[in-house]
């Protein structure tokens, strides 16, 4: 459990004896939707339907609460009350979503997708209800709310009960009748529903015609026809009281409490009164506030009398005011007496230090105006908070406290620092820190990391303005003061350094980063930033040239990322990488193996990024298969799905089919690329779009129509080679080598293309490449039909004859299905046919996303196939989709 | 909520249904009060930003106060 959790906020509420039961309201509840929600302003009733529909459910429902405040706002906080409300209705199947909470730091996108993850396998039906939501402001927790209402299975039922529209897709949810709303109106009681509550709950004599009156006037409001049930009894003429009411024009429920209380001793009315600032009571925090003894019985007394008492467990140990009565209280209290209001709270904050609740102690303190206290108390409550993502909190506190408190308190600056950082703010910071400085009498370990913190926030921003400077800069700053800092402050700002020079093509000294950033990142435990890593440190060894090196760096994580389970984030990417290597040394079975796994593993185990890789890395693969137009399908697909990181985009998706399309003979849209891309064969060079410059010789190339391309094209070859070469870039190098013997061939120079491509068969054999050469089809396989005839074939030679030799590659499928598919197979395969996206098809087929899952894995294997869209292909071929 | 003047600080005024006894000055914290004819309250005064606002706007929500309408006046 990350750290203390107040238990009555998860507290189930039973249902209250004084109510009327409202069957059409709770038979509305229990209709299937992805959302219900209840939205109506305070005092409506919404956690009184919800209690007596909970309790029509029957005991052996499982129900998870979690009663919402504003410290909620806090994703960690957020999360781990929701998933302790969930693990406490059903055992063990938050387990797994409560261990990621703990660790330092947590991701939420984890501990989200492996919450659903379980809740999908585990099956069994729960009710997962979030009161007074609307206390949620923090997008970030809105955002995982909405995550959930996507992705809950049909089994968890998730109700929200708010004073305002959450903000997510209703009207969308709405059409799709996704969504069950009680709704203001829907909450009034009706003239006889309040006839049965006056009458039959509260034992009043109320005629027709007064309950209609009433009913105008409060408008069908239950907080308000309480409050004036209440003040009815024992009145010997209600007909009276309603007739006043009704004449008045004070606002409702403030006319109705000053009513209640003016029936109240005097005892009960101040203890009302004062104890309106807690935010829950008991009555030894009753007595501690009120100065007085008793308070236990007291509050009994008022529950018993119905006087908006909530109980918060089933001892009646702990209540709260409801909270519009709450707020009549407080606003009488503020008017009263407003010079006790300060000591009130710090009545209250000393009991709750005392009791070991350091939260709501601090929140007293700081409401008191007691901020010496407060600053104490909160420099032994950070670190705890800090670990448990509990910043917005700090946030919170730290802008309420005056500036010379915080200095006066040592610890503060420094802690208040790492928190405006974390919270992905920077102002303030640099001012705290010499705060810090100044009272340690010099820097410390904390200090420094801080101060890495900032240079590393700052090297950040400044990569995505592109200013490259700066961000080297800044970035050198932070990986000097991390030296002697923790693993992960190592590995940041290494990582981010290392992106900064692959961008500025200091490509040794990038990976040499990289090195330290991936050791660092691994024995501090964060194995996703590892894997995540691994992709930059093998782009960086690809563009050197060194093969063997990238291979050797997906398998080392590959290693690590099978030490994991569930799936790492990272992991389906690794397998793309290790795929594309596979493939540009010929074992494409290999490549097509590593690809599937990828796909197996699932959206969750894939980072951001490897939505689109996943596709292009497929897409290569068509087209060395000899299908470049499908290709160009799947790339258009990745780049729909692009999205961007910190890595320099040196393989830009355009480019990319620019060259797929010269493969499919489709030199116009090419030539449209080029044209678009505003690209000269004059441009000066960059590691940045040498790319796209190799992608505009080819292009150029390839263009018969004008001789004048083709002498341009080799004149950028050329300066392309020189800087690559500069640059030390292997890779690009080869590259370049091979379009050279090409383009000497293609103007006769037939002697020297040949020795080019000697040179360039001689530095690409150590490595392993092959597609390198035949993927340049035709042209290329007859230059090495010469080479071999000139200078005998070595096996190296004739691996790349063969793969050259531009024969369609064998699927790596059967003829035939070995194994039929299943009836239920069938049912998936045609629904993978459809436009629907995989949860729908789950939804449709009413299994989990799990088992569909399990069906398109098999189906896969047995049409040997690697994707949906080759599935589906397949099956066409194969006439498994004809209508029964 | 008097504020210092600020570029985006504004007079408004907030209409809620029901009248408001002299009690709730404190709680509108430097807002004044009126109680019009038609049974609705106004609240005006000046806020410092839109933030402020919408303080004003949930503390209204928070005490179950029916919203009907807001207009910001000219300066």
């Amino acid at each position: 459990m990350a750290g203390p959790l107040i238990a009555t906020k998860l507290h189930v509420p039973t249902r209250r004896p004084a109510t009327v039961p409202r069957p059409r309201l709770t038979d509305r509840l229990s209709a299937h939707a992805r959302l219900i929600l209840v939205a109506a302003p305070a005092g409506f009733g919404k956690t009184s339907i919800l209690t007596e529909w909970l309790a029509s459910l029957g005991d052996d429902a499982r129900v998870a609460w979690v009663s919402l405040d504003e410290r909620d706002n806090d994703e960690g906080l957020f999360w781990s009350y929701l998933v302790t409300a969930l693990d406490r209705a059903v055992p063990g199947v938050g387990a797994a979503a409560l261990d990621l909470l703990a660790s330092n730091p947590p991701s939420i996108e984890g501990v989200v997708a492996t919450l659903v993850n379980d809740l999908d396998s585990r099956g069994t039906a729960i009710v997962l209800v979030l009161d007074d939501f609307h206390v949620i402001e923090n997008a970030a927790v809105h955002a995982g709310t909405a995550f959930l209402v996507e992705s809950l299975p049909a089994h968890v039922r998730l109700v929200i009960a708010s004073r305002a529209d959450p903000p997510f897709p209703l009207a969308r949810l709405r059409t799709r009748g996704e969504l069950v709303e009680l709704r203001g109106a829907d909450l009034r009681f009706s003239p006889s529903e309040a006839s049965a509550y006056l009458n039959g709950v509260m034992g009043l004599t109320v005629q027709d015609d007064d309950i209609a009156t009433l009913g105008d006037r409060t408008e069908g409001w239950i907080a308000a026809i309480q409050l004036a049930a209440l003040s009815m009894q024992g009145r010997e003429d209600a007909a009276a009281f309603i007739a006043g009411f009704a004449g008045d024009d004070r606002y409702v429920v403030d006319y109705l409490v000053e009513e209640v209380l003016h029936r109240q001793p005097d005892a009960v009315r101040r203890f009302l009164l004062e104890t309106s600032i807690l935010s829950r009571l008991t009555g030894d925090l009753c007595d501690a506030v009120t100065g007085t003894s008793g308070g236990g019985g007291t509050l009994e007394a008022l529950d018993r009398a119905n006087l908006f008492l909530v109980p918060l467990d089933d001892h009646r140990e702990w209540y709260r005011y409801h909270h519009l009565f709450a707020e009549m209280l407080r606003a009488r209290l503020l008017d009263e007496v407003p010079e006790r209001i300060d000591e009130l709270h710090l009545r209250a904050s000393d009991w709750f230090e005392r009791h070991g609740e350091m939260t709501e102690a601090i929140g007293h303190a700081i409401d008191a105006g007691a901020f010496d206290r407060a600053a104490e108390m909160i420099a032994v409550a950070m670190p705890g908070m800090q670990q448990q993502r509990q910043e917005l909190t700090l946030v919170d506190w730290f802008e309420m406290l005056p500036a010379e408190t915080v200095r006066a308190h040592p610890g503060l600056s420094l802690g208040f620092a790492g928190v405006l950082l974390s919270s992905g703010r920077t102002d303030g910071v640099d001012v705290l820190l010499r705060d810090a400085e100044a009272a340690t009498g010099g820097t410390s370990d904390g200090i420094r990391a801080i101060r890495a913190g900032v240079a590393l926030y700052r090297a950040a921003q400044a990569l995505t303005r592109v200013d490259l400077e700066t961000a080297a800069a800044q970035a050198g700053v932070a990986v000097g003061l991390s030296r002697d800092g923790s693993d992960i402050d190592r590995g940041s700002s290494a990582g981010l350094l290392g992106l900064i020079l692959w961008a500025r093509g200091d490509l040794a000294d990038a990976r040499e980063s990289w090195s330290v950033s991936l050791d660092s990142l691994y024995r501090a435990g964060h194995r996703s930033d590892m894997l995540g890593g691994s992709i930059a440190m093998a782009d960086i060894q690809l563009a050197q040239g060194r093969l063997t090196d990238a291979k050797e760096t997906y398998r080392r994580a590959l290693e690590v990322a099978a030490e994991a389970d569930p799936a790492l984030r990272g992991a389906a990417d690794m397998h793309v990488g290790m795929s594309d290597l596979l493939r540009e040394r010929g074992d494409l079975e290999g490549a097509h193996r590593h690809l599937a796994d990828a796909e197996a593993l699932g959206e969750y185990a894939g980072l951001p990024q490897n939505r689109h890789r996943r596709r292009i890395a497929a897409a290569r693969l068509l087209q060395t298969a000899g299908d470049p137009a499908s290709a160009i399908s799947v790339l258009d697909e990745a780049e729909r799905l692009y999205t961007a990181d910190f890595f320099p985009d040196v393989h830009p998706i355009p480019a990319r089919r620019a060259r797929t399309q010269l493969a499919a003979g489709r030199k116009a849209d090419a030539l449209e690329w080029a044209r678009r891309s505003g690209l000269s064969v004059d441009d000066e060079l960059s590691y940045l779009r040498e790319f796209e410059h190799i992608t505009l010789a080819r292009v150029r190339l390839a263009d018969p129509a004008d001789p004048s391309s083709i002498a341009d094209a080799n004149r950028l070859l050329e300066r392309l080679l020189h800087a690559a070469e500069q640059g030390e870039r292997g890779g690009s190098v080869l590259e370049l080598l091979v379009l050279r013997s090409l383009a000497l061939h293609k103007i006769g120079r037939a002697e020297e293309a040949l020795d080019a491509l000697q040179r360039t068969v001689a530095l690409a054999e150590p490595e392993g490449y092959v597609r390198l050469f035949a993927d340049e089809g035709g042209p290329m396989a007859r230059l090495l039909a010469a080479l071999a005839k000139r200078d005998g074939e070595t096996a190296y030679l004739r691996r790349l004859r063969t793969a050259a030799s531009g024969v369609r590659q064998p699927r790596p499928a059967a003829p035939r299905l070995i194994d039929a598919l299943s009836d239920r197979e069938l049912d998936v395969l045609r629904l993978l046919a459809s436009e629907l996206a995989g949860p729908e098809i789950a939804r449709h087929l009413t299994v989990s996303l799990n088992t569909l899952r399990t069906h398109t894995k098999n189906i896969y294997a047995k049409l040997g196939v690697t994707s949906r869209r080759e599935a589906v292909g397949r099956a066409t071929e194969l006439g498994l989709l004809t209508t029964k | 909520m008097t504020s210092s003047p600020s570029t985006d600080s504004r007079p408004y005024e907030i209409r809620i249904a029901g009248h408001l006894d002299a009690r709730w000055v404190t709680w509108f914290d430097g807002l004044t009060l009126t109680a019009e004819d038609n049974g609705t309250t106004v609240v005006r005064g000046v806020l410092a930003d839109q933030a402020a606002l919408h303080g004003v706007l949930q503390k209204l929500r928070d005490a179950g106060m029916p919203l009907i309408s807001i207009i910001q006046l000219d300066v």
